[in-house]
Parts: structure tokens; C-alpha cells; sequence
């Protein structure tokens, strides 16, 4: 069992990626927690691994957030689950973060792949 | 914030969907349904923290739990009521007897001015030797000379107040009222709720204009609260005034205690009370009073007017003869009003209380660990369990705030009813007193900071140390139930000492300050104050001259006396112990007075037969008599004081005395008399004769045979046969009347008594519960003991002893604190030394009795214990 503090870290450093990520994967249509956790992995080329704790808990912060909102339905195996859909306010939001993320992964890049070999 | 919170049902449901949910997809990647939800289950990592999370999310920990301990703390409290209901009642007990007193505090000394919000910046300005009972030490022209010289004031106002009637209609009314300066309204910074203050140009102050502020109190009494009553007249001592404004509700004039009914412009004062005495630079009647300019310090305001009055003598030297140094003082503590004896007395009270107070936490903190040396096993579990040792002490804290809190709020009711209670101690008088306390919200927030304060002193030390239990012992004690606990425990015992010493202490204040009060009503007060009848009254209004005044009283004293029962009977300015002796400036014959020396002596008018009326002792020469007139030379009676002190070892009589400007001659010498106050050493006291020097305002006083009071209609009878319409007040004896004189001593003794009383009942319960606590956990011990051979006695004298033990101890240090502190009573006890060995016997033998009966029970009840019964306690 993880302790709170170490939990809490994660969280901290996942928060805005995580977000992100959910927020696109529902672009595609609404998701229940489980599918959503599935569909990053698979997408992600099983890279990432989603800690499913924090997953949930994060649903419920864009859910708290208006970013998306969630309906108790039933999936295709006819099991009750709790779906979520993106709102307009998240869809604004996808796009606003989605720059924000290219911004940063070009400045990295930039920096990454710059003339730094003065140093070498 | 306000929506719907999502359950934590629905979010561990929403977990549960998710394990079938990847199940289901695991079973289709080939895993049997068993393994496929197992793996779900890891992959997962901890559902458990997660929905830890979810509910911790948003929520601010310490205040959740916070609640769940106060929830736990009320269940607690309510399924232990007689352990609850003790400890609030011994705490507002406590708190009471504080909040009380503050409430006294607050509207008295916190409040000197009543409807004027802001005085801190304001002082009394006091010239000459300081004392409890100054005339108003300033003239009208030096106080208009140092107003217009003053940098450092933003207003200097002067004021006279005295006995006023309103005359002009058929029901006179005897008022309480004031001439003041002009700028007086504006510098208080008191705005009439109708009309407007008195006129404030002051080129006109001097001869002043016949308009009058009317006091809230009697527009709504004598005017019924009518607006339409501005701009009409009122006479008041037979002189129309024009209505030109109503006080807010609330003022009373800046004499702290007495309240004032009406404000008239200083140069109004000879039609008020007659005389010149606005135009004279040495006849001294105003008080005067500074509002400071922000940023200037007292002393520098002192300083100020002391360079000022220092002119002034050099340029009037004939008028400044006395003293002339200035001091001031903050309002709480202006030697004018009722504030200087409450500034010495309030105070103390409270200090008294706080002793109570911290007498009665140790009392609670002594039930607390009682309590949880009940609830060891429930600690113990709970420290088993993980919570951590801060959390019990917050536990037991916030268990204590309660207690404190709920004990603070049952003060705070009493306090509603007890505020009102200081006016009951004050004797009924003329005087217009005010004096009294009322629960506002100062009151309310000290309160509640004392109940805060009492948690704490009480609930901190039994907290730490019951929550300093190591569960694996305390679960095997309570398991095998042996004896153990709280006999052990340190801090119980020196709880006990520690409330063994604080009610000595309390109980040494109690017996210095009734035997105190004790000595001063057996000291001869030098005159005899049983069988006189005392009635007040006011020729001014009559408008009689100062022959027909004299001639009324000559007429009133010769049919006054052929009464049937009435053996001699008198007039005079003054009645002994009831605050209304004045002072003059005397110049003893051969006596050269030292530079600067006070030659203000106690001054009282007298009439014919005035020592042989209060039966004064006459140690030489002669009384007053009728023919001590206008027509006959004037003369004067001093008393022993005065002729030890200017004429020592010489005989008085035939001296000639200067009294207030005027030479007499000196005819007798009275024994030294307590006309002021029954604590004051006998002081200088010089007598004029009422047919010479004539006043309106006068109390006759009758001495008769039996009750004094049955005399009452014969008396007015008499006296509305000479003039129907003359008021009499205050008809009562001489010995309710002096009763004013010391009040302040029987609050003090009243209060120190019923706070040791108090204090003595709570260290009896404390040192019962503790012995008799330690004495039942020991049961198992006392059976083996005499299961060994012990004797009854044995057992007796050992529980004893113990209880002797700690008598001792607190004893000691009782005696060590209170020889230390009662010095500070210095100065409040009369006739008994602060260090009264017989008080401090008779305390500590006392206690000791008491906490030997405390001890008697329990121990006779260990010694009765039945060994076989005692084991099978377990």
C-alpha cells in the first residue's frame, strides 16, 4: 500500500498530463473509468501506466470542474457502469491545454536537440 | 460548494464496476473468472486508499476532525452526567464570580463617562495634596486663564455639581445638576438628541445665559418625553431657565457614579446657589477636566499647566496661598466620584475571583483524572489502534473546552442577574448614585475567553498525563485489575496541595477583611449614632432671605424640641459618614504654615447644641448655642486634631481662627469625631456656627427617645406648620444614613468572605475525592494488607495520614503565599495587620480540620473493609 504522502506526489506530477489524456480520450465519445484507463494505455503503446486511484479521483476533479460530465449507464456486456462525456467547457479546455502541451514539448525539444554541445 | 456532494457509496460502486469491468475483458483475453478478477483487483493497487482519497478531497482535515471529537466529546459528557454536571457547575461557579466582577469593572472604571465612548484620552486635573475626598480644586478665572493658555488640550471644561430643586410648580423636585463651562458638550463630545447644548460663545461665559440641557432621565420622567418642551421655561432654585436641549439617553455627567439631571452655563452659579464666588481667584469650586491633543502624553499636559498655574501665582500670590502643584489622573481612577474607592476595591475583587477561579480548575482537573484513570482502557485501545498521543490530548481537549464552555455559558446567565447586584450592596442615599455593572458585549468576549483560559489551566496537565499511558501496561492493569493508578499519580497529590494552599489564601483575605470591617464598625466613631432621626432639606427654594432662613430654623429647633420624647435636636451642613463633609482654608492664630503647606481643613456648619445632639465629647469650653448670631461675635469649635496640630500643648480656647477668610474665635474643643469616614485617622476639623454662617441646604437631626423612625410625623408635622410646602428627603436614623460610609469595606469583607467560604467547600471536595478515590483502587491492596495481620487502626491512620499529609503540605505553602501576597491588601484593612498572626492561626487550623473530616470518611470506611471481600473485588 502506497503511503498518502508518496500518492500524493504522484498525483501532483500526473495532474496535468492525466487530465489531458482523459480529456482527449473523450473526445472520441462518452467512456466509463475502466475504458478511459484502457484506452490511454493501449494508445500510449502501453508506456503509460495509469494508476487507477488516481485516475478515478481525477475524473471526479474534471467532473467538479464542469470539464465532463458522468451518468450511471450500461456498457456493452451489459455490466452498470459510470460513463463520462466531455462538456463544452472541456472541449474548450482540450484545445486550450492541447496548445499548451505542443508548446511545451516544442520548447523542450528546442532545448533537447539544441546547439548544447559546447558543454560535451 | 452548494451542489449535491457525490456519496462515497457511489464512487466505491463505481470502483466495484470497474474490477468486473476489466474482469470481463481479462476472462476475454483468456484468463478464467476467478484469476481474471484477482487481477483486477492488483492492478487496481489499493481501492481502499482511493476512496480514502475521494473522501478526504476537498475537506479540511483538522476541522472534520475536530467535529468527530466534539460529537464523541458530547456523547462522552452526556453518558457521564454527574461527572459533567459537577465539573460545569464548579466551573461556573468560577467563571461567575469573574465575569461578575469584570461586569463591575467594565461599566464602572472602563466606563467613566457613560454615553461617551472614548476617554482614554481624557484626565482629571487635580491641583494640591492629593486625596479620597478633594474639594473642586480650581477657580473659575484660573481655570478661563489655563483653558486659554493650554497647547497641549484639545478643550479644558470645568464643572460644579450640587443638590438642585426645580422649583415653580405645585410638586418641587430636589435634582442632582451641574453649572459647566461653555465648551463642555463640544470637548465630551456629547451631541443632545433634541435642541442644542448650551450656548458656546465665550465672551458671555462669565455672565452666563439662562438656558438649560435637560438630562434624558427626567424628560422622560417629569416631561413625559415631550418634544414640544424645547424653548419653554423651567425654574430651578426659584430662577427660569429656557430648555434648549435634551442629553442622549445614557449621559450623566463626567463624574464617575453620580449622575447629574440637568446642565446649566457656569455663569448661571449665582442664580443657582447664590454667592459671587465666579468672580474670586481663591474661592475654589470647579473640577476641571483635559481632553489631550493625539500624540500628547499626560506629563507633558501636567507639565504644561503646572508652568501656567506657576504665573499665576507670581501674578496673584494673595490668591494662591496653598498648594498649587497640578497632577492628573485617567478618568478610572479620578479621585471625583465613586471611582477612586471603586479603582481600590473592583480590582482586588477580581484578583480574589481569579484565586477562586484557579481554585476551582484544580478541582475540575482533579475530577479529569479521576475520569481517566476510568478510561485508561479506553485510551489504551485507542493508542493500540495508532491514534497518535496528540490526537487523545486533542480528544480529551476539546472534551474539557466543553465542559469549560458550557460552565462559561451557565456564568454567563448568572452574570445577567448578578451584574445588577453592586447597587444592592450600596445602601439607599441621597446621592444620585449610578454605580452598578450590566452583561455587554466586552462582557460577553471575556467571558468567553475566561472559560477558554479555565479549559486550559484545568484540561492540559490531566490531558498529557492520561493520554502518557503505555496500553500494553494499562491494558494488563485493567485486565488484572490490580491497584494501581491514581494514588500513584504525582500530580494528583500536588493538585491537592496546590487547592489546600490557594483556599488558605482565600480564606487569610476573608478573615482580614471581616475582622477588618470588624474593628472599624467597633472603633469608636467618637459621636453616638443610635436614636437620631436625620431628615434633609432645602430652604433655597423657599425664598427666604438669610434673616428669614435663620429665623425659620430658630422657630423649627424650639418646637421641634417641646415634642414628647425629644431630647435635644440640631441642624448642620453635614451628617456624620455619609460623604457630604466640605473642606476650607484655614489661618490658625501664631501658626506659620510651612511653604506650601495645605491649610484646607474638614469643615462642617452647625447649629446650636450640635455636639450634645450627636453627643460628641466636649473635652473644653463650650457647645454652640442660639445666641452664637449674626449679632454676636463670630466663633468657632475645632476638635482635638485641629488644636494638637497648630496649637500644640497650648490652650485652644480663646484662639482666633481664620475660616475661609473670616476671623473667629475658638469657644470649644470636641473630642476628635469620624464625621468622613470610620477608616480615616481623626483629621483636622474646624465647626462654624449655622446662625452665623448661614447655609439653606441643611439636615436636621433629632435625638429621641425609642425608634427614631416613629418620630417621622411629628416631626414633618412640625415643620409644615412653619411652611407648608417645605420638602423633606431622606427622613431615616443617623445609623442607616452613616451606612454609605463604609460600604465599600462590607463589599470587600462580603466578597472575600463568600469566596473563602466557596474555597473551602472546594478544597474539602477535593481533598475528599482524591482520598477517597485512592483509597477504593487500593480495596485489593487494604484486603491483602490485612489478610497479612493489619490492623483496622493501621489501615485507619495510614489513609490519615496520607490525607494529613497533604494538609500539611498545603498548608505550608499556603501560609508562604499568603504572607507574601496579603502585603498588597496594605492600605484596605482597617485595625488588623496584613500579616494578622491570630487570622492566620485560625485559617489554618481551619483547614485543618476540614481536610481531616474530608480524610475521616474514606478512612474509616477502608478500615471497615472486609479482607475476603476486598480480594474478590477483582
Amino acid at each position: 500500500m502506497p503511503s498518502q504522502d508518496n500518492s500524493d506526489d504522484r498525483i501532483a506530477l500526473l495532474q496535468g498530463t492525466l487530465d489531458l489524456l482523459i480529456l482527449k480520450t473523450l473526445v472520441l465519445g462518452s467512456c466509463h473509468g475502466q475504458g478511459i484507463a484502457r484506452s490511454i494505455q493501449r494508445q500510449s503503446e502501453e508506456v503509460f501506466f495509469v494508476d487507477h486511484g488516481s485516475l478515478y479521483l481525477a475524473l471526479q476533479r474534471l467532473e467538479d470542474k464542469k470539464w465532463i460530465s458522468a451518468k450511471w449507464g450500461v456498457s456493452e456486456n451489459n455490466r452498470k457502469a459510470r460513463f463520462y462525456s466531455l462538456t463544452a467547457k472541456g472541449r474548450q479546455q482540450l484545445v486550450e491545454k492541447t496548445t499548451e502541451w505542443e508548446r511545451l514539448t516544442r520548447a523542450m525539444r528546442l532545448i533537447l536537440d539544441g546547439p548544447s554541445s559546447e558543454e560535451v | 460548494m452548494f451542489r449535491r456532494r457525490r456519496s462515497t457509496d457511489d464512487f466505491a460502486a463505481e470502483i466495484k464496476s470497474h474490477f468486473e469491468l476489466e474482469a470481463d475483458e481479462l476472462q476475454s483475453e483468456g484468463l478464467n473468472p476467478e484469476e481474471a478478477y484477482r487481477r483486477a483487483r492488483v492492478e487496481f493497487g489499493s481501492a481502499q486508499a482511493a476512496q480514502e482519497r475521494f473522501y478526504l478531497r476537498g475537506r479540511i482535515v483538522w476541522l472534520d476532525n475536530l467535529l468527530r471529537d466534539l460529537k464523541f466529546a458530547c456523547r462522552q459528557l452526556i453518558s457521564n452526567p454527574g461527572f459533567a454536571s459537577v465539573a460545569i457547575v464548579t466551573l461556573a461557579l468560577g467563571i461567575a464570580a469573574n465575569s461578575t466582577i469584570f461586569s463591575w469593572i467594565n461599566s464602572t472604571l472602563l466606563d467613566p463617562i457613560p454615553g461617551v465612548a472614548h476617554t482614554s484620552d481624557m484626565i482629571t486635573i487635580m491641583r494640591g495634596e492629593r486625596s479620597e475626598h478633594p474639594t473642586p480644586p480650581f477657580s473659575y478665572l484660573d481655570f478661563a486663564d489655563l483653558r486659554d493658555g493650554a497647547r497641549t488640550f484639545t478643550g479644558l471644561i470645568a464643572y460644579h455639581d450640587e443638590y438642585m430643586t426645580i422649583t415653580g410648580s405645585d410638586n418641587p423636585e430636589r435634582i442632582y445638576g451641574a453649572v459647566v463651562s461653555s465648551n463642555y458638550f463640544e470637548v465630551l463630545g456629547v451631541r443632545p438628541i433634541l435642541g442644542r447644548s448650551i450656548d458656546m460663545t465665550a465672551q458671555n461665559e462669565r455672565l452666563g445665559t439662562a438656558e438649560v440641557v435637560l438630562g434624558y432621565d427626567l424628560w422622560q420622567k417629569r416631561f413625559g418625553a415631550d418634544p414640544s418642551i424645547l424653548g419653554k421655561a423651567i425654574q430651578i432654585n426659584l430662577h427660569p431657565y429656557t430648555i434648549v436641549g435634551i442629553a442622549p439617553q445614557g449621559f450623566q455627567g463626567c463624574k464617575s457614579g453620580l449622575r447629574s439631571d440637568v446642565w446649566i452655563p457656569i455663569g448661571m452659579d449665582p442664580q443657582v446657589w447664590g454667592g459671587q464666588r465666579i468672580k474670586y481667584r481663591d474661592s475654589l469650586w470647579l473640577n476641571v477636566l483635559g481632553k489631550l491633543k493625539p500624540g500628547v502624553d499626560h506629563r507633558q499636559a501636567e507639565n504644561e499647566l503646572n508652568v501656567l498655574m506657576q504665573h499665576l501665582v507670581k501674578q496673584f500670590p494673595e490668591a494662591h496661598q496653598g498648594p498649587n502643584m497640578i497632577s492628573s489622573d485617567p478618568l478610572w481612577r479620578s479621585p471625583f466620584g465613586a471611582n477612586v474607592y471603586l479603582a481600590g476595591t473592583l480590582p482586588m475583587l477580581l484578583a480574589l475571583a481569579l484565586v477562586l477561579l484557579l481554585l476551582a480548575c484544580a478541582n475540575v482537573a482533579n475530577l479529569l483524572l479521576v475520569r481517566s484513570v476510568a478510561r485508561r482502557r479506553e485510551l489504551a485501545i485507542r493508542l493500540s489502534m495508532g491514534a497518535s498521543r496528540w490526537s487523545l490530548v486533542l480528544q480529551l481537549m476539546v472534551e474539557n473546552l466543553l465542559i469549560a464552555l458550557a460552565g462559561g455559558g451557565l456564568a454567563l446567565l448568572l452574570t445577567t442577574w448578578t451584574a445588577h447586584g453592586l447597587s444592592a450592596f450600596l445602601p439607599p442615599t441621597t446621592l444620585p448614585l449610578t454605580v452598578n455593572g450590566s452583561v455587554d458585549r466586552t462582557v460577553m468576549a471575556a467571558t468567553f475567553v475566561i472559560s477558554l483560559l479555565t479549559a486550559a489551566v484545568s484540561g492540559v496537565l490531566p490531558a498529557l498525563r492520561a493520554s502518557s499511558l503505555a496500553p500494553a501496561s494499562a491494558l494488563k492493569d485493567e485486565a488484572l485489575n490490580t491497584s494501581g493508578g491514581i494514588h500513584k499519580s504525582r500530580l494528583a497529590g500536588g493538585l491537592v496541595v496546590g487547592q489546600i494552599a490557594l483556599s488558605l489564601l482565600l480564606l487569610v483575605c476573608a478573615g482580614l477583611f471581616v475582622r477588618s470591617l470588624q474593628s472599624e464598625q467597633n472603633s469608636d466613631p467618637g459621636f453616638d449614632p443610635n436614636h437620631v432621626f436625620i431628615a434633609y432639606f432645602d430652604l433655597m427654594p423657599t425664598g427666604y432671605s438669610r434673616a428669614q432662613g435663620i429665623e425659620f430654623d430658630r422657630q423649627m429647633l424650639v418646637r421641634l424640641k417641646s415634642l414628647p420624647g425629644v431630647q435635644s435636636v440640631t441642624v448642620g451642613d453635614f451628617s456624620p459618614l455619609s460623604f457630604n463633609m466640605r473642606t476650607d482654608f484655614i489661618q490658625p492664630e501664631g501658626y506659620v504654615p510651612g511653604k506650601n503647606e495645605s491649610m484646607e481643613v474638614d469643615r462642617g456648619v452647625a447649629g446650636p447644641e450640635y455636639l450634645g445632639t450627636l453627643r460628641t465629647a466636649l473635652l473644653a469650653g463650650r457647645d454652640f448655642t442660639d445666641s452664637d448670631d449674626a449679632a454676636a461675635q463670630p466663633v468657632s469649635i475645632v476638635n482635638k486634631a485641629l488644636a494638637d496640630r497648630y496649637w500644640p500643648g497650648q490652650n485652644a480656647i480663646g484662639k482666633r481662627l481664620q475660616v475661609a477668610g473670616h476671623w473667629t474665635k475658638v469657644i470649644g474643643v470636641a473630642a476628635n469625631a469620624k464625621y468622613r469616614r470610620l477608616v480615616y485617622d481623626a483629621a483636622p476639623l474646624v465647626l462654624l456656627p449655622m446662625l452665623q454662617s448661614y447655609r439653606t441646604d441643611q439636615i436636621l437631626s433629632v435625638r429621641v427617645a425609642g425608634n427614631p423612625l416613629s418620630y417621622a410625623s411629628s416631626v414633618e408635622r412640625t415643620i409644615h406648620g412653619l411652611n407648608a410646602d417645605l420638602p423633606l428627603y431622606n427622613e431615616t436614623t443617623l445609623a442607616a444614613n452613616m451606612q454609605l460610609g463604609n460600604a465599600f469595606e462590607r463589599i470587600e469583607a462580603a466578597f472575600a468572605g463568600s469566596f473563602g467560604l466557596l474555597a473551602l467547600i472546594l478544597a474539602a471536595i477535593g481533598v475528599y475525592g482524591v482520598v477517597a478515590y485512592a483509597t477504593k483502587q487500593r480495596t485489593h491492596e487494604i484486603g491483602i494488607r490485612m489478610a497479612l495481620g493489619a490492623g483496622k487502626r493501621d489501615i485507619f491512620r495510614q489513609v490519615l495520614g496520607r490525607g494529613l499529609r497533604f494538609a500539611g503540605f498545603g498548608l505550608l505553602l499556603g501560609l508562604m503565599i499568603s504572607f507574601a501576597l496579603t502585603r498588597y491588601l496594605h492600605g484596605m484593612l482597617y485595625g488588623v495587620g496584613t500579616a494578622d498572626w491570630l487570622t492566620f492561626v485560625i485559617v489554618a487550623i481551619l483547614l485543618c480540620v476540614i481536610t481531616l473530616i474530608a480524610c475521616f470518611v474514606p478512612a474509616r470506611r477502608a478500615a471497615s473493609v472486609h479482607p475476603m471481600q476486598a480480594l474478590r473485588t477483582e
